[in-house]
C-alpha cells in the first residue's frame, strides 16, 4: 500500500519532469499540485466530443421491439390496405324493403361486403343449419322411441313367453325314449 | 361513416327541437362551437364521403331484414315432440331478442326527451316516462330473473308461477 503510493508519486514526478512534455516551467515543478491550464473554448465542427457512454445493454429490448413492429406490420399493412380498398371501392349495402315475391339469398341479410362474402363462401345458410339441427333431433327422437319400444317388447316377451325372444331351446321330444315308462313296475 | 338507413322504412317520431328565442346581444358560445365543428369536421368529412360515393358508382347492393314465420308455441306442442320443442324454442329466442331491442328503443326515447327538456324533464316527458315504466316492468315480469341459460320452458314455468301467485292472491 505504501509502496503503491510511493510508486505513484514517483510516476507523477517523472511525468512532470519529462522533457518531452514540459508544458510550463515554473516554480511549481516540485510541488504536488498541477498547474491549472486555461479553459480555451474550442469550436468543433461536429456534435461535440465523442463520448463512450457506459449503460446497460438495450440490444435485446430494441431487437424485441423491431421484431414486434415488423411482424405486426407484415400482415397488418396488407390487411389494412385490403379493407380500405373494399370500403372505398365496393362499399356497404343499403337497407331496402324485400321486394314482393323475392326470397333474398342468405348472404343478402348482411351489410358489410366482407361479411357477405364470408357468408356466401364459407357458411351454410341459417335455414340449412336449422334444418340440419332438426334432422339430428328427428334421428335422436326415432332412436329414443325405438329403444323404448325394444324395452317394452322385452318385458312383454319375458312375461308372456310367446314371442321369439327368451326362448330356451330344449331337446326335440321325438328323441326322448319313452320305453322305460311303458312298463310301470320296472 | 356509412349512410344511415332509409328513414322511410322505419319512421321515427317528429322532432321536437324548440324554436330559438334569443333575447341578448351576447354571442352564443354553443352556436360558435357548433359552427366551428361544422366547418372544421363536418364539411370535410361530407366532401370525402361524396368523393367515395362518386368512386363507388351506382351499382349498390342491398340488404334486407329477415322475416320469420310464426310456428306453434311451447304450449301448443305435443309432449315428446322434440321437433316442435326446438322450433318453439328458436321462436322464443328470437322474440326475446326483439323484446330487448324494444326496451332499448324506449330507453333511447326517454334519454332523448330528457336531453331535450333539460331540468324540467320530470314534468314534460310524461308519456315517455309512463311508456318506459310500463315496458320495463313488463320485461322484468316476463324475462326478469331467467338468467343466462334462459329458455322457453323456464319462461313458461315463470309464467305458471305468476298465474299461481295471482290465483292464490284472489
Amino acid at each position: 500500500m505504501v509502496g503503491m503510493s510511493v510508486l505513484r508519486t514517483a510516476a507523477a514526478f517523472a511525468a512532470r519532469l519529462n522533457p518531452l512534455k514540459r508544458t510550463c516551467q515554473s516554480s511549481n515543478l516540485l510541488s504536488r499540485t498541477v498547474a491549472r491550464s486555461e479553459q480555451v473554448v474550442v469550436r468543433h465542427g461536429s456534435h461535440g466530443k465523442r463520448m463512450f457512454i457506459i449503460k446497460p445493454t438495450d440490444f435485446y429490448d430494441r431487437r424485441f421491439l423491431y421484431l414486434l413492429r415488423n411482424y405486426i406490420l407484415y400482415t397488418g399493412i396488407p390487411m389494412a390496405a385490403l379493407v380500405t380498398f373494399i370500403n372505398v371501392f365496393v362499399g356497404e349495402a343499403e337497407l331496402a324493403e324485400t321486394p314482393e315475391g323475392y326470397e333474398p339469398e342468405h348472404w343478402e341479410y348482411y351489410k358489410h361486403p366482407i361479411t357477405r362474402w364470408i357468408a356466401r363462401t364459407f357458411y351454410d345458410s341459417p335455414v340449412k343449419d336449422y334444418e340440419k339441427m332438426m334432422a339430428l333431433i328427428q334421428i335422436e327422437t326415432e332412436k329414443a322411441e325405438m329403444r323404448q319400444q325394444q324395452l317394452e317388447v322385452r318385458r312383454h316377451m319375458r312375461e308372456k313367453g310367446d314371442g321369439p325372444w327368451f326362448q330356451i331351446k330344449t331337446l326335440d321330444k321325438n328323441l326322448i325314449d319313452n320305453s322305460p315308462k311303458s312298463s310301470p313296475d320296472n | 361513416m356509412p349512410e344511415d338507413h332509409d328513414k322511410d322504412v322505419y319512421p321515427q317520431p317528429p322532432r321536437q327541437t324548440p324554436v330559438v328565442d334569443k333575447q341578448t346581444t351576447l354571442p352564443n358560445p354553443a352556436l360558435i362551437l357548433s359552427k366551428l365543428f361544422y366547418y372544421s369536421v363536418d364539411v370535410p368529412v361530407t366532401k370525402f364521403r361524396g368523393i367515395i360515393e362518386g368512386i363507388q358508382g351506382d351499382k349498390k347492393s342491398h340488404y334486407y331484414h329477415q322475416k320469420f314465420r310464426r310456428v306453434p308455441e311451447l304450449t301448443e306442442c305435443q309432449e315428446g315432440d322434440y321437433l316442435c320443442y326446438y322450433e318453439a324454442e328458436m321462436q322464443w329466442r328470437r322474440d326475446y331478442k326483439v323484446d330487448q331491442e324494444i326496451v332499448k328503443v324506449i330507453q333511447e326515447r326517454l334519454r332523448a326527451c330528457q336531453q331535450r327538456e333539460g331540468p324540467s324533464y320530470r314534468q314534460n316527458c310524461n308519456t315517455e316516462l309512463k311508456q318506459f315504466d310500463q315496458v320495463s316492468k313488463a320485461f322484468q315480469l316476463r324475462y326478469g330473473d331467467l338468467g343466462a341459460y334462459a329458455s322457453g320452458r323456464k319462461c313458461l314455468m315463470k309464467q305458471k308461477e305468476r298465474m299461481m301467485a295471482e290465483t292464490q292472491k284472489a
